[in-house]
């Protein structure tokens, strides 16, 4: 039987305890593949970097020194997603994504009319997002999406806190000028 | 001022910076606009909801398929040179090659490439003057036996361990 913490799932994986690992898989997969698919807005190219991302983390397991093991394993399905990005960039015509980017509210689409301007709003954060330069892009997501704390984004991005709260604010400002149109919506 | 509201909406300014982002906004209409905007922003991201992953990202099926791999092509390559090594022994001791239908047509293949069958054997064969050097061809089989041999006995030790480890767990 695997241990549950997560400390000693890491110390499993580095003795080469596959099971240990698949713990780990299922406790961050859901976050590693929305991190993918948000950077990415494309759901095979998000499917694909999330596996290469534990199979990079699974063998580069003894490269962990401690800190955040989330903040760990984003740097490295950020930097999957960054090889995703250039094959996207290499065939354009495979980069749009079928997937609606699903919005959750209190009160669950009132109206039909309502529920329709819900929809084109995820469509347009979509695009927004896709908008803004990579750097960028990472840093909100981690933030508001991925709901990390300045430390930890530091860490996945490998970059000072100086940097992640000018990529922060620098992105916010450009999604809401994106999103203006839409300020009724959610203003 | 700008590039404080981001920060002031993370909570992460000092309580000297936020009084002052505080004061100025009950004066300033262009920045209390743009600090609601940013929430309002914020808080919209904050709403996108998470996509359930399409399928398990766990890697049992990729990583255990690789060594009974190279296991069973290490195993299956060491069985076929101990039975070219067997039939070449046995062929020796019976003096199967020296003369006769096989002897023949073995030389007649090898001498159109003597060169070939001098850089091979490099000193002249020691046996009884075959026309082909198959003592340094059984030495050579030999050694490639033993290597074949030994990393196959290798990966099944590890394997066994493996197992035994898992089983622990």
């Amino acid at each position: 039987m695997c241990p549950m913490e997560e400390d000693e799932l890491i110390q499993g994986t580095k003795q080469g305890d596959l099971d240990c690992f698949n713990r780990l898989v299922e406790r961050y997969q859901r976050e590693v593949y929305n991190l993918c698919l948000r950077m990415l807005g494309n759901a095979p190219a998000a499917e694909d970097a999330t596996q290469d991302a534990f199979l990079s983390a699974f063998r580069g397991i003894g490269k962990f020194r401690g800190g955040s093991f989330r903040a760990w394993l984003f740097r490295i399905a950020a930097n999957a997603c960054r090889d995703q990005l250039r094959l996207l960039r290499r065939r354009p015509a495979t980069s749009l994504d079928s997937l609606p980017l699903e919005l959750e509210f209190e009160q669950r689409a009132p109206s039909p009319e309502d529920h329709a301007l819900r929809q084109e709003l995820g469509e347009e954060i979509k695009r927004a997002l896709a908008g803004l330069p990579p750097d960028q892009r990472l840093a909100v997501i981690l933030r508001d999406i991925e709901g990390l704390d300045y430390e930890e984004i530091a860490q996945a991005t490998a970059s000072s806190l100086g940097t992640v709260k000018s990529r922060l604010s620098r992105g916010r400002a450009r999604l809401r000028d994106h999103l203006g149109q839409y300020r009724e919506l959610f203003l | 001022m700008q590039g404080m509201l981001s920060p002031y909406i993370d909570g992460r300014l000092s309580p000297l910076e936020r009084e002052k982002i505080e004061s100025h906004i009950e004066g300033c209409e262009a920045c209390r606009w743009e600090l609601e905007s940013l929430e309002a922003t914020v808080n919209l991201l904050q709403r996108v909801a998470m996509a359930s992953p399409p399928r398990s990202f766990a890697l049992a099926e990729v990583a255990p398929k690789r060594r009974p791999a190279a296991f069973g092509t290490l195993r299956v390559a060491t069985a076929v040179a101990v039975l070219v090594l067997a039939f070449l022994f046995l062929g020796d001791a019976l003096h199967l090659f020296e003369g006769g239908l096989i002897g023949e047509r073995l030389a007649q293949q090898v001498t159109p490439m003597p060169g070939e069958v001098l850089d091979m054997g490099g000193a002249p064969p020691e046996g009884e003057g075959y026309a082909w050097p198959l003592r340094q061809l059984e030495l050579a089989l030999l050694g490639v036996v033993v290597v074949l041999g030994g990393a196959t006995a290798i990966l099944w030790q590890r394997r066994r361990r493996g197992g035994e480890k898992a089983l622990k767990g």
